[in-house]
């Protein structure tokens, strides 16, 4: 027997459920033990990536898949409109989701056992990974558009859940009023959509192409949705807000909202924005414009998607470069990163949806990565500035050498996951031909420039001289003895565990990038020719 | 309906949106930037209601539906602003967006 037949096909969403509930029952009956708020986070994440693997056709897991083989990446039947389908890709994007949740939640069972609120975290980092899964399984665009309001709504909480903290509430009300800006674009855009195609499904919707009586309502339709979407992803220029977010909310939270709930809105784009661009590249770019005919979105549109990509990586860089704090620093470098994942539906064919896809995987343990040691950093007392960082990879080697791995893979050095997944979807570029040529020259540049601030950070962490009073060192030092440093102390063994794992996936992935690459380019093809 | 109605109704809502979009940009009150932002809402609500109506498809009752799931989403996402709202007031004692200036540029 296999849980298919109680749980039907929805196990790891009615897992996520079951812990949101059960965290907040125990709340209300005084249970607000970390051990088991936490463990129930760290079980019901694990437990629903397995689920998900075990869905892609993972055969030691087989025990624990719910969705029969036939109904992923099936078309649905004439007529019919469901809210939601199982793609192959979509189910990719399920397991990423849940990663970085369950890496965060790991991390986070070493915050101070003091520390009030535990419950409040938990249940809300739950609510949001379950409306995660909902959108990577949405097949109706007002369906994904409320479950992205799932994760916001949550996420809007989770910035502020201290209640206390002053920057914590100012990010929570900064966050909310961008993000109901970008709620509100996207409904608008939604309707407009569903007055020119008379239906919200998505699929219905990227096979009607964008050939219909009324091109000025897709027209705009589209162009509301992309900018509301776009302020979820933080693309240039709707990015301004991700910077003092990430810099106010508490550090695991910037960590779940920069490695994990910016995703929802690169699937999101896979889903509205694959039928437009596929139409281009199939009529080809001789024949029609902006506005010409019947047609509302030419080659002029994908044109303008290449742009902002390009315009995201720039101004994402640059301004990480001027950066001081190491936490905004971060945040405009994971601005930047989205600007490559764009880079991935503007092209539209499947080995750069693909490539976009790893591009997600390794922004996921880079970016959460790199946000829990600075929450791990800041926890032993460090300074919020990179300047308050040097030496600190001299004193504690272990830790220093994890977050070098994490800068050299966001930078794109060989045997890095972040290197594996910029080969593949700048080769998808060049594949491509045409102007999508230069995107992957622009991508080149970028990483090239982007070097010279992570380099910064190396150079400060392992060449600078540290503080004459360093607290990342109380009572490490005494009397010089040797090199000080207690691999977990002071740490927690939750994010030493976390930063040690992701470490070692970000290495053995960008050894051996083939044990996720296949299945992902296999499900983006699937994707891409769902429906053709 | 015919479409010279649609048109009317299209640019009632088309006023409404612009009306909460530039409420939203302009507002420094939070509860008057909440107005604002359930007043653009109201216009995309408006348009899935009209739409269904006007026969450019297989709409059937979804558009009216659709209505009705938004507006009852719109509320939620009110209550969840005014949560932060009065947490922010009680730390910080004003709701004035451009006096919170923590978090520097």
């Amino acid at each position: 027997m296999t849980f298919s037949s109680f749980a039907g096909p929805f196990l790891p969403e009615l897992l996520l459920l079951a812990g949101v509930l059960l965290i907040f029952l125990l709340d209300v009956l005084h249970v607000s033990r970390l051990e088991v708020v936490g463990g129930i986070a760290v079980v019901a994440t694990l437990l629903a990536l397995a689920s998900v693997i075990a869905d892609l056709g993972f055969a030691p897991l087989a025990l624990l898949a719910t969705i029969p083989a036939r109904s992923i990446d099936a078309v649905p039947a004439a007529g019919a409109a469901p809210l939601f389908a199982f793609t192959s890709l979509g189910l990719v994007f399920q397991g990423l989701f849940l990663l970085a949740a369950f890496l965060v939640a790991l991390a986070s069972m070493s915050r101070p056992s003091a520390e009030r609120g535990a419950p409040i975290f938990y249940g809300l980092l739950l609510l949001a990974t379950l409306g995660m899964l909902l959108v990577a399984i949405a097949s109706d665009l007002i369906f994904l558009l409320l479950a992205i309001e799932v994760v916001s709504i949550a996420s809007y909480l989770l910035v502020a859940y201290t209640r206390k903290d002053p920057r914590g509430l100012e990010a929570a009300m900064k966050f909310f009023v961008i993000g109901a800006l970008s709620t509100v674009l996207s409904f608008f855009g939604a309707s407009l959509l569903f007055g020119a195609y008379g239906t919200t499904n998505l699929y219905l919707l990227r096979a009607a192409g964008t050939a219909v009586s009324y091109p000025i309502l897709v027209l705009l339709g589209y162009a509301f949705l992309f900018a509301g979407l776009a302020f979820k992803v933080t693309l240039v220029p709707f990015h301004a807000w991700a910077v003092d977010v990430y810099d106010g909310s508490p550090d695991d939270v910037s960590a779940y909202l920069a490695g994990g709930t910016k995703k929802i809105g690169i699937f999101a784009f896979f889903l509205v924005f694959l039928g437009p661009v596929l139409a281009v590249n199939a009529v080809g770019s001789s024949g029609y414009g902006l506005f010409g005919g019947s047609v509302a979105l030419g080659p002029s549109f994908q044109l303008a998607l290449g742009a902002i990509a390009v315009l995201t990586m720039t101004v994402g860089n640059v301004l990480a470069l001027l950066q001081k704090e190491m936490k905004r620093m971060l945040a405009y470098s994971s601005i930047s990163q989205a600007g490559y994942m764009l880079i991935g539906i503007t092209i539209g064919t499947a080995p750069a949806i693909g490539g976009a896809t790893l591009q997600v995987l390794a922004h996921v343990l880079m970016k959460t990565g790199a946000f829990l040691v600075v929450g791990a950093v800041a926890a032993l007392g460090v300074g919020p500035l990179i300047s308050d960082w040097r030496g600190l990879g001299q004193r504690r080697p272990l830790l220093g050498t994890a977050f070098a791995l994490m800068l050299l893979s966001l930078a794109g050095v060989p045997l890095t996951i972040g290197f594996a997944s910029k080969f593949v979807l700048f080769s998808a570029a060049v594949a491509a031909q045409g102007w999508f040529v230069w995107l992957a020259v622009a991508g080149l540049l970028n990483s090239a420039l982007s070097v010279f601030y992570y380099a910064r950070v190396l150079r400060v962490m392992f060449f600078d001289a540290p503080p004459a009073a360093d607290p990342a060192l109380a009572g490490a030092v005494v009397g010089g003895a040797g090199p000080p440093a207690l691999p977990v102390g002071g740490l927690g063994w939750g994010r030493a565990v976390t930063i040690a794992l992701i470490a070692v996936l970000i290495v053995a992935l960008g050894v051996y990038p083939q044990v996720v690459l296949g299945p992902i380019q296999s499900a983006a093809y699937h994707f891409v020719s769902l429906g053709a | 309906m015919t479409a010279l109605a649609l048109t009317g109704f299209l640019g009632l809502s088309a006023a409404l949106f612009g009306i909460g979009i530039f409420g939203i940009l302009t507002r420094r009150n939070f509860i008057l930037l909440l107005i604002s932002i359930e007043i653009a809402m109201n216009a995309a609500i408006l348009n899935f209601v009209y739409f269904a109506a006007f026969p450019t498809g297989a709409s059937g009752l979804s558009g009216q539906s659709i209505a009705v799931v938004l507006v009852g989403f719109a509320a939620t996402e009110v209550a969840v602003g005014l949560a932060i709202v009065l947490a922010l007031n009680r730390v910080k004692g004003t709701i004035n967006v451009a006096r919170a200036t923590e978090l520097k540029q």
